[in-house]
């Protein structure tokens, strides 16, 4: 049975042979291994996630949902060490193929990270960052619309708009995460990755995130990882549970919730462990 | 694809993606240059100084004194000693009480100011310090060139690495060793002395071994208050000049003659294999009371 | 409790000497100098002669200090020694001292830091003395025999490059072998900076498809940018008061000042040295006190260098950029 599900896995991860009715995936990864030296961390994950939907991994702490996060805009390139095995397709192209170019990639790819990283610089210079380093709206004018709206679409541009030169670091928490959303949506990404965006805010600074991705997705693919389960339920259309460095299942989450397919998952969700 | 989105400022893409790179390149180029230059002058100068320092070097270095620009080293060696020694004497007990003051009393209004202070000496360009022991302990008190002035102008020099190192030592002694015992009752100095001393020790003993090194290298505080002697010390503190191996390179190196310049390559090579030695050993120290303390 | 006030007392009036040599060193100085500062006046900083004057007339009376005649103290060659070779020091330090950095914290695994790491502090630990053995045996004939004259000839078209190349002593040697012993602290002070920087703001950039010296040089860097300004300033101080290595390398000028960066100079530090036994010989003391006058200008720049470092440093620590 599992077999079955692993072989329907590899062929939707084909683009090529993808029915033009069913949804595009946006992310495709087949039997990926990763390794930390020698320490193997993730094991055979095989999953996708459609386009404009949102995705969340959830999963106990350490069981390598943030790692399999970065292996999808190759954030884990920078660690030392590492190894990858497998194949990961974003939007049909094999990302770890010879010649294929991560910094291409991570402009199409963008990361949200765990605890809110903006620059020290001011909040305008924050979100054309990547603008400018990618060589992009190297007008002005152009770039100023950019940034505009990035703030809007990260619904942070009320709150800012008449501050925009003033440093990044003087904004409350939950404002430098929607900060940190706004620099990544500046480069028109396709994807969102991110990586327990909330879990450092406030309930109320969460709340407004959790309604932003729900925005968000009728633009781009969103990856969430997730320690809360209840975020998982409130914003994802499917859920995937990691333990221990593999995926035990993925389902609509709905379905996932209600009525989970293994009995690992039934345990996690139910609170027998992690 | 992506170009659907970004359809408005797309630059011809391989040409940028070809010069980003070559930037990328260049700028490690760039940095890895800039260490081998100074990894290259390293090695220039111990060459320099170990070359020309192996050929002078021979036993009656160290079993004869000087005699005009010929003979040994002996009155420098043990002068150079004396003085390092001395100073450290001198700058320990102040430097240290300093650096508890500041890890163990550092919410005092003084501690600020203290800090600031001793960060300001460490600039301290070493021949105002010279000066000034020269005026007030050579010439106002009439001590003429001696071992005492000597050692208290090295005294001032060390007096800022001692105190910071030890502060950082102090620092470094985890909160609950010191709150269990004086949750048994301990005063404040029995706690800094009998619990925290033995953990810092090390560490402490790494800034003695940092001013040593700097003792033993300084030259321009010690002309105008040490002088300079042909003579082994004779235990007299004052009134008494002493040599000193920086003084005989500094000094030989000019005259015209082979065996001047002979001392002032061994002088050079044990002054530089004793900075050397000292550098490895305190860095050996550091990192293992750093693994201790983890 | 008495116990307990007693040695912090202790330690607080033990300790407190470390601060009080700073201040006695400070005020004996400007006590010490004080008639020759009133006789020097502001000419002391704008003139350029430095002359005892006659020591075997009998001395003369000047705005009510006996002087000998023909005495002038002015110290501007030294000055613009000083200055000159501090600058160069520090504009040739800073870039390589920071780009060494980044080849330490970036480019070297950290199993290795430390190990490699230890060729750059080496030159820390190296005595001034010994930087001015070397310089004098090594720099000075290689400069004054084969680059000197090279420059003059190749590269005479731009300002301060042209004219007499010289022996090897002066301005651009010394500044030379100054950045040599500065550029350790650059750099030590830069890596650290740069490795205990919070990896967040890498990963930021790198996740917006910056390059990673692109990174480096558009957000890691400037992240540090307070550590690099404190710790070139810490190095300018450092610079300023260097004395043995420039005393054997300059040429030690005397009322001369700089035509092109070959010329001989003199600084402050290393006029007191060579200075201090003829000014023993005025009878009448001025010059040795003009000469304590020399020192205390070179103490107050140390004091406001350092103390502005320091401010600087501190402030950083306090706030964003470095985590430990």
């Amino acid at each position: 049975m599992p077999d079955l599900d692993f072989r329907a896995a590899v062929t939707r991860a084909r683009p090529a042979a993808q029915p033009a009715a069913e949804p595009a995936e946006a992310v495709a990864t087949r039997e990926v291994n990763f390794y930390y030296g020698s320490r193997q961390v993730l094991f055979d994950i095989t999953l996708t996630a459609p386009e404009r939907e949102i995705l969340a991994l959830i999963g106990p702490s350490g069981c390598g949902k943030s790692t399999f996060l970065r292996t999808l805009n190759r954030m884990n390139d920078t660690i030392p060490n590492t190894r990858l095995t497998g194949v990961v397709r974003v939007e049909g192209e094999d990302i770890y193929a010879p010649g294929a170019d991560p910094i291409a990639l991570r402009r199409r790819v963008g990361l949200i990270f765990q605890r809110s990283n903006p620059f020290p610089f001011s909040i305008r210079d924050n979100v054309a960052y990547g603008l400018k380093v990618n060589g992009l709206a190297k007008r002005k004018a152009d770039r100023d619309a950019a940034v505009e709206r990035s703030l809007q679409l990260a619904g942070l541009w009320d709150e800012v708009k008449d501050r925009l030169d003033t440093p990044a670091h003087a904004l409350s928490g939950g404002q430098q995460q929607r900060l940190c959303i706004a620099r990544a949506l500046a480069i028109e990404p396709r994807i969102l990755l991110m990586d327990e965006p909330a879990s450092a805010l406030d309930p109320i600074a969460t709340s407004r995130i959790e309604e932003l991705a729900l925005e968000l997705k009728t633009r781009y693919t969103i990856i969430i990882v997730t320690h809360n389960l209840q975020q998982a339920a409130r914003i994802s259309d499917r859920t995937a549970f990691f333990l221990s460095g593999r995926l035990v299942e993925t389902a609509p989450t709905q379905q996932l919730f209600t009525n989970p397919g293994r009995k690992e998952t039934e345990d996690y969700l139910t609170g027998r462990f992690g | 694809m992506a170009a659907a989105s970004a359809s408005t400022f797309v630059p011809p893409r391989q040409r940028r993606r070809l010069r980003r790179r070559l930037t990328d390149g260049l700028g490690w180029t760039v940095s890895t240059v800039a260490f081998l230059l100074l990894g290259a002058a390293t090695i220039s100068i111990f060459w320099a100084i170990a070359a020309r320092g192996a050929h002078a070097l021979h036993l009656a270095i160290f079993t004869q004194v000087t005699q005009g620009t010929a003979g040994g080293l002996l009155n420098a060696i043990e002068g150079t000693l004396l003085l390092a020694v001395g100073g450290l004497l001198l700058a320990i007990p102040p430097g240290m009480a300093a650096g508890i003051f500041l890890a163990e009393f550092g919410a005092s209004r003084f501690a600020p100011v203290l800090r600031f202070m001793s960060d300001v000496l460490v600039g301290l360009p070493s021949i105002v310090v010279g000066y000034f022991v020269y005026i007030v302990a050579v010439v106002d008190l009439g001590w003429g060139f001696s071992a005492l002035a000597g050692a208290i102008a090295l005294a001032i020099i060390s007096l800022p690495y001692i105190t910071r190192t030890s502060e950082m030592a102090f620092r470094q002694v985890p909160a609950d060793m010191r709150d269990a015992a004086r949750a048994l009752g301990a005063t404040d100095g029995h706690v800094i002395l009998r619990i925290c001393l033995p953990i810092a020790a090390s560490s402490v003993l790494t800034g003695v071994l940092l001013a040593l090194a700097i003792s033993v290298g300084e030259t321009a505080p010690l002309l105008y208050t040490a002088g300079w002697s042909n003579y082994t010390w004779n235990g007299h503190l004052t009134h008494e000049p002493v040599g000193y191996l920086t003084y005989a390179i500094w000094a030989f190196i000019t005259e015209p003659f082979q065996s001047a310049h002979a001392l002032a390559y061994a002088a050079a090579l044990l002054v530089s294999a004793f900075v050397l030695v000292i550098s490895i050993a305190s860095r050996m120290l550091m990192a293992a009371s750093r693994r201790h303390s983890r | 409790m008495f116990k307990l006030v007693t040695f912090r007392r202790f330690t607080a009036v033990l300790g407190g000497v470390v601060a009080a040599v700073l201040v006695a060193v400070v005020v004996f100085f400007v006590i010490y100098a004080w008639p020759a500062i009133r006789l020097n006046g502001w000419h002391f900083f704008t003139s350029n002669t430095w002359n005892l004057g006659n020591l075997y007339a009998n001395p003369i009376e000047r705005n009510g200090r006996m002087i000998l005649p023909g005495a002038h103290y002015g110290i501007l060659f030294l000055i613009a020694g000083t200055l000159l070779s501090t600058l160069i020091a520090v504009v040739l330090a800073v870039p390589i001292g920071a780009m060494a950095a980044v080849f330490l914290a970036e480019c070297v695994p950290s199993q290795l830091r430390t190990a490699v790491s230890f060729f750059v502090e080496l030159l820390a630990a190296i005595p001034s003395v010994v930087f001015g053995l070397w310089g004098y045996v090594v720099v000075i004939p290689f400069l004054g025999h084969h680059v000197y004259p090279w420059m003059t000839a190749h590269l005479g078209f731009l300002p301060f490059l042209s004219g007499a190349p010289g022996s090897g002593y002066g301005l651009l040697t010394a500044g030379l072998v100054l950045a040599l012993m500065i550029v350790p602290l650059i750099t030590a002070t830069v890596r650290d900076a740069l490795v205990s920087q919070y990896r967040g703001l890498r990963d930021a950039a790198l996740a917006l498809g910056a390059t990673r010296f692109e990174t480096l040089w558009t957000v890691q860097l400037p992240a540090t940018r307070r550590v690099l300004v404190g710790s070139g300033i810490l190095a300018t101080g450092r610079a300023l008061g260097e004395t043995m290595a420039v005393l054997m390398i300059s040429g030690n000028a005397l009322n001369y000042l700089p035509r092109n960066i070959y010329s001989p100079i003199s600084t402050m530090a290393s006029f007191i040295v060579s200075q201090l036994d003829s000014a023993l010989q005025d009878p009448t003391g001025l010059a040795v006190r003009s000469l304590g006058e020399v020192a205390l200008a070179l103490l107050l720049i140390a004091v406001v260098v350092n103390g502005a470092a320091r401010l600087l440093l501190y402030y950083q620590d306090r706030t964003t950029g470095t985590t430990s």
